[in-house]
């Protein structure tokens, strides 16, 4: 069936196609033509994915489509070319089956916006940024595609680009990325020396070879790490995502929620045999993912923003994967980039959808009681924040605890304090289930804290909106069950990825001790609501009102200060920089060397001046003492004879 | 009797030395002038000198000695009679002959 | 034959467009034909023969003429520039647009011979030939403080190709070659001990660093930009003409190598401090020329730091790279001299909003951008990513700090987008006419082609990168040994890959059952 696998690399070309015929003609087509285009190319994307899925069922190994040479240096040599295995075309769904659900939705959100043509532009630039990114079979080409989807996504945060503050949000993510580029670069280049070459599937079959917790595997993933922070927006490159919510809201939902922030996790799964091989920085990666979970919690409890909350919620979720593939359940980490896709897309949606309704307002302190006026977006509301928090039988459920399990008992990461590990991430889950019943309860539950104009003007969204969370809130249940707990159920998803992900070793655990876990992780849930319920419906939101102003409530709304800090550190001394920059070499190299060449030439000149005097007989004693030097230079050298 | 060569020639470079300190050290124009006579005519003197010393080898050596003296003192008197036109020019423009003053050639 | 035809029509059609002098439209159409023509020529420069005749037979000198390796790249791309530099020229320039015309087409051919010469004292005739025309740009169509600027740079410039010529004129006679041609240059340099191997290559250095530009001898690139002028044209012909690192490539740095050895490492520090001077300098300009020389500097450095990496992957990428940024640079000058005709100005302080009343001119100059600060999948990428990657392999240290400077490219270029189309609109403005559509596309054509289909150009540029000798020669046997012996590995480590320890142990199991691991 490879045949049919191998059809799956159209799958870019669809939506880039889509996107160059909007970004042309766009104008000229009437709503809701652009958007149609562009959900149609992603659809089409989604059907190839779902052929190629149902194609590799059978084999274990990809299907490699080479397309052309691309780079040429001595023994280096990297095609263009696609990687279609079970770990890409699991991406490969989630982008465009996700995507679609996105795009039909954007349909709704953005109409009548006079940049329409230009938003589904850049979002089909962007899916096809995207799948480049997950299908790419060597490093150059998946940078293409992971600096791609990060123009895509400085266009589309400064979308509506009129308030100067949307394109410099847009500029901070860009900067922010690029910053995490300058470490997967440095990776590539030491991949190259180490590996002698580019291609991914060659580098991951060389790893085992290798020399266990070699330095250099551990540089390589350290700096892959970089580049995966910065994209995924966890620490220290975390400070860009909350300041993205300035673009349009499906946009939040699609890139940085379900998909570009994913690139990372998926980065490290891809390499997972280099990272089972550096044990340093895999615990590395664990850490970085359980702390800056931990971080994004606890920011998330004092923001007021409706779609801040939700980036600090994704920043948190996103550490949950990262700190599973770091532990080594590469395929762990895939499953909750999938739970999540559904229930956080669902989450930002349903955010639009009221956004929409409110006619624009964000503030949830300016919300309430939403849910009887929206029933649909309530609901789906409500079970996305259900499945976010890890409530049973809902997908974040399950993979929320296959990560926590994982941790616990991972191998590559033992001796790396892993049983802290596991606490942290264990708290987070309490902190996340709080957090999220204050963002449900604050917006759909509880007293309407509404003004009278926005109330009228308050509506269910259009059909063209509520579907996708229908079918998104089917997803945060559904989705779940492909991965039931190992130790007492089949693994839907563990068997489909384990042939295309490394193997890393884990503890087994008696099967008691396993329903230990999970009934520890649902007493956190519980935990969670439970203070969740008392503090908001109960006592009405009396017991945190004095916290407002406390030091506490600083610290958590400006996220523990990393933004203030970079600012001063690098923005301000960046600026510095540069100004004293430009000022030497406008004023010292400029002017020093042209005061060489010129200072230099001026003297000269007016010592050669000393020689014109006017006076005639200094001229003729010149030329006596020239003709006498003639005469001795001519009798020593015995030219007269 | 012949006075041999050597004398002449150390005739030749007294005059001549004479002759370059006159022109190093007279501020006057015609005084320059003078010393720059003197030393083409001790240079005269050397060439008749050699001219008569090497007349024992050939007419023509001794010949064309003497008759480049002959050439010399025309050029002389040619030279002579420019530069004092100059400076007769310049006379009139400035009375004083003195050289140091002139000192308006410069490039 | 082509060979000599790229270089003899430009400048043949440059005496008939002098002659049309403030005639614009016989300006603009001896311009445009001339330039289609000589590109069209090029394109078949690969696969055709070169030529080689004696040229002053008295001192060795030949007219050679070689249209392989990296000067036909360079060549092809050059002239797809000057199609639509000419373009903008023509019908941008005030007054007598045919002398400006004329010398954008005597700079064409100069800058031919030297990407095509391989007579060493051919090549230094086109070097100071093409100075004469761009210095005229200056000169005479420059803005108000053009003197100066034409002072300083003709004192860099010919301060540095004097020393180059004592070197050029020393070489022969030292090495006891045949003639000036570059084969028996490359038959006889090898004779030449190293110390004087090391003053030939400062004298050539010297006067190649002042056309890199190389730090510190850049100074004349800033002022030489804000100063020409405004429709953009002179300085997408100064771009051509950042020739330096091509003559290290293909002359200094094959013929002397125990020099490069010795002096490499210098050049080194120097391409990287030039690399992050350029972007960080460019981050603080509010003049909009100024910026654009600054961040061409640092590309420049990019460009320096490929070459003395000394690997081959890092040399393709930096002659690469000057491909490229003949586009892409040439192109933002362009777009600049466009923004120019629509606010009268380059101070970025009275621009803003302008994508309002003009989208379509914002996205063109957004795709020519991002070209400009190396996103991937454009023509730039290629060469920063390999030039980077080859100094990588020998001085990881220098090549790290010199990536850092994407970073800065990120922050000017993104600023700079900014600055002149985000925001709220001061006063309205106009989108792109045909004229600027017509000149942006072949840029935009380009771009596409070298950013998609590298490959093609990197192996021609191949050919001649192999002529400089560099420490991978021996090396490249062993990087694609390793994987192989990896099973074998089991007594020696590599000292690649640091302190000794048992390979392919730890928590990776084989054949593990499914069971005991995830």
């Amino acid at each position: 069936m490879s045949s049919v696998v191998q059809w799956a690399a159209l799958a870019p070309l669809l939506a880039l196609v889509g996107s160059l015929i909007n970004a042309f003609f766009g104008r000229s087509l009437k709503e809701p033509a652009p958007g149609v285009i562009a959900s149609l190319m992603v659809a089409g994307g989604f059907v190839l994915s779902v052929l190629a899925f149902i194609g590799l069922q059978g084999s274990d190994h990809g299907v490699q489509v080479t397309l052309w040479h691309y780079l040429l240096g001595g023994s280096l040599s990297v095609d263009v070319g696609f990687m279609i295995d079970r770990l890409s075309v699991t991406m490969m769904l989630i982008i465009t089956g996700v995507g679609l659900l996105i795009h039909i939705y954007s349909i709704g959100y953005m109409h009548g916006d006079d940049g329409n043509s230009r938003y589904f532009s850049e979002l089909n630039l962007f899916i096809f940024a995207m799948l480049v990114l997950v299908m790419a079979s060597s490093f150059p080409l998946m940078f293409i595609g992971w600096e791609g989807v990060g123009v895509c996504s400085y266009l589309l945060i400064g979308f509506w680009y009129r308030d100067k503050a949307n394109p410099d949000a847009g500029r901070k993510a860009f900067i922010v990325n690029r910053i995490g580029d300058v470490g997967f670069l440095l990776a590539m280049f030491l991949t190259f020396k180490v590996f002698g070459t580019l291609n991914i599937a060659a580098v991951n079959a060389a790893a085992p070879g290798m020399l266990y917790g070699a330095g250099a595997l551990t540089a390589i993933g350290l700096l892959y790490l970089l580049g995966a922070t910065g994209k995924s927006a966890q620490l220290p490159l975390q400070v860009w995502l909350p300041d993205a919510m300035a673009g349009p809201t499906p946009v939040s939902a699609l890139i940085h929620a379900a998909t570009m922030v994913t690139a990372g996790v998926y980065l490290i799964a891809r390499l997972g045999a280099v990272y089972a091989m550096a044990p340093g920085a895999a615990g590395t990666v664990a850490w970085v993912g359980a702390i800056t979970a931990f971080i994004a919690a606890f920011a998330a409890f004092a923001q007021t923003d409706i779609k801040k909350i939700l980036a600090y919620s994704t920043i948190s979720q996103i550490g949950y994967m990262i700190a599973a593939v770091g532990a080594g359940a590469y395929w762990v980490g895939i499953f909750h980039v999938l739970t999540h896709a559904f229930f956080k897309a669902l989450l930002f949606l349903s955010a639009g959808s009221v956004i929409h309704a409110m006619g624009g307002e964000q503030d949830i302190r300016k919300m309430g009681g939403l849910g009887r006026r929206m029933k649909i977006t309530g609901n789906t509301a409500l079970i996305a924040t259900l499945a976010i928090s890890g409530v049973p039988f809902l997908a974040g459920f399950f993979s929320k605890d296959a990560i926590l399990s994982s941790t616990l008992t991972s191998g590559l990461l033992a001796g790396s304090g892993n049983d802290v590990l596991y606490v942290i991430l264990l708290v987070t889950a309490a902190m996340t289930a709080a957090y999220m019943f204050r963002w449900y309860y604050g917006i759909f539950a509880g007293e309407s804290r509404v003004d009278k104009h926005a109330a009228e003007h308050l509506h269910e969204s259009p059909a063209v909106m509520t579907w996708p969370l229908g079918i998104l809130a089917f997803g945060s249940i559904a989705v779940g069950y492909l991965g039931l707990p190992e130790f007492a159920f089949p693994n839907l998803i563990h068997r489909w990825l384990q042939p295309a992900t490394a193997r890393v070793d884990f503890n087994e655990l008696a099967s008691s001790t396993d329903w230990w876990l999970i009934g520890l992780s649902i007493l956190m849930v519980a935990i969670g609501i439970g203070v969740g319920w008392w503090v908001y419906h109960v006592r009405k939101g009396a017991p945190v009102a004095g916290l407002k102003d406390s030091t506490l409530a600083g610290a958590s709304r400006g996220a523990l200060g990393f933004d203030a800090l970079y600012r001063i550190l690098f923005i301000a001394s960046g600026e510095g920089l540069s100004g004293g920059i430009a000022a030497l070499d406008r004023d010292v190299v400029d002017r020093g060397l042209a005061g060489i060449g010129g200072g230099g030439t001026v003297l000269l000149s007016r010592l050669a001046r000393l020689a014109q005097s006017g006076f005639a007989r200094a001229y003729a004693f010149a030329m006596l003492l020239g003709v006498l030097t003639l005469v001795v230079v001519a009798a020593l050298t015995g030219v007269l004879k | 009797m012949m006075v041999p060569t050597p004398y002449y020639v150390a005739l030749s470079s007294v005059l001549l030395t004479i002759g370059m300190v006159g022109v190093l050290t007279r501020r006057s124009a015609i005084m320059m002038f003078l010393s720059i006579e003197l030393m083409l005519n001790a240079a005269n003197l050397a060439i008749v000198a050699f001219a008569r010393q090497w007349s024992a080898s050939g007419a023509e050596t001794a010949l064309s000695g003497q008759a480049a003296v002959f050439i010399i003192l025309a050029i002389a008197a040619a030279e002579v009679a420019v530069g004092l036109g100059i400076l007769v020019a310049i006379f009139r423009h400035r009375v004083s002959t003195d050289v140091d003053e002139l000192s308006e050639v410069r490039l | 034959m082509i060979a000599l035809a790229v270089i003899v029509v430009p400048i043949l059609f440059a005496v008939v467009t002098g002659l049309a002098g403030s005639r614009r439209r016989a300006a603009l159409g001896f311009g445009l034909f001339s330039t289609l023509a000589t590109f069209v020529l090029a394109l078949f420069l690969p696969g055709s023969s070169g030529i080689s005749t004696p040229w002053i037979p008295g001192i060795g000198v030949t007219f050679t003429l070689s249209p392989t390796g990296a000067g036909s790249v360079l060549t092809i791309v050059a002239a797809l520039t000057m199609i639509p530099t000419v373009l903008m020229a023509a019908r941008r320039v005030e007054r007598d647009p045919g002398a400006f015309v004329a010398l954008l087409l005597l700079m064409q051919g100069a800058l031919a011979g030297i990407f095509l010469a391989r007579d060493l004292v051919l090549f230094y005739v086109s070097w100071e030939a093409a100075l004469i025309p761009s210095m005229l740009m200056l000169g005479t169509f420059g803005r108000d403080k053009r003197r100066a600027a034409v002072l300083k740079y003709l004192v860099y410039a010919i301060g540095g190709s004097f020393l180059m010529l004592i070197s050029i004129l020393a070489i022969k006679p030292l090495s006891g070659a045949a003639s000036y041609r570059f084969t028996d240059l490359m038959a006889a340099t090898p004779h030449l001990a190293g110390a004087t191997q090391v003053w030939l290559f400062i004298g050539l250095a010297i006067g190649m660093a002042v056309k890199l530009p190389l730090w510190p001898l850049h100074s004349w690139l800033i002022d030489f930009n804000e100063q020409n002028h405004p429709s953009g044209a002179a300085d997408v012909a100064g771009t051509l003409y950042k020739v330096g690192g091509f003559g290290f490539f293909a002359w200094a740095m094959p013929l002397l190598p125990v020099a490069v050895n010795r002096v490499g490492p210098v050049l080194l520090g120097l391409a990287v401090a030039t690399a992050l001077y350029g972007a960080i300098a460019a981050a603080a300009q509010t003049d909009m020329k100024r910026l654009l020389a600054y961040a061409s500097l640092s590309h420049m450095g990019i460009v320096g730091v490929g070459i003395f990496g000394l690997h081959l992957a890092g040399l393709n990428g930096a002659i690469f790279l000057l491909a490229a940024q003949m586009l892409s640079t040439g192109g933002m000058f362009l777009v600049s001299g466009m923004l120019y005709e629509r606010k009268g100005s380059f101070d970025l302080d009275r621009y803003g909003g302008l994508a309002k009343s003009a989208p379509a001119l914002a996205a063109l100059s957004l795709f020519v951008l991002f070209t400009f600060i190396g996103v991937p999948g454009l023509a730039n990428f290629p060469g920063e990513f390999l030039s980077l990657l080859g100094a990588y392999q020998h001085h990881p240290w220098a090549a790290a700090f010199a990536t850092l400077s994407v970073i800065g490219a990120g922050v000017y270029g993104v600023n700079l987008y900014q600055r002149l189309y985000q925001g709220e609109e001061r006063e309205a403005s106009f989108d792109v006419g045909a004229l600027e559509v017509f000149a942006l596309i072949p840029l935009i054509a380009g771009i596409l082609w070298l950013g998609i289909f590298p490959s093609p150009q990197l192996s021609r540029i191949q050919t001649q990168s192999q002529l400089i000798a560099t420490p991978t020669a021996s090396a490249t046997a062993e990087a694609p040994a390793a994987l192989a012996a990896a099973p074998a590995r089991a007594g020696g480590a590599t000292d690649l890959l640091g302190s000794t320890g048992v390979p392919g142990e730890g928590p990776v199991a084989p054949d593990a059952p499914l069971g005991g691991s995830r």
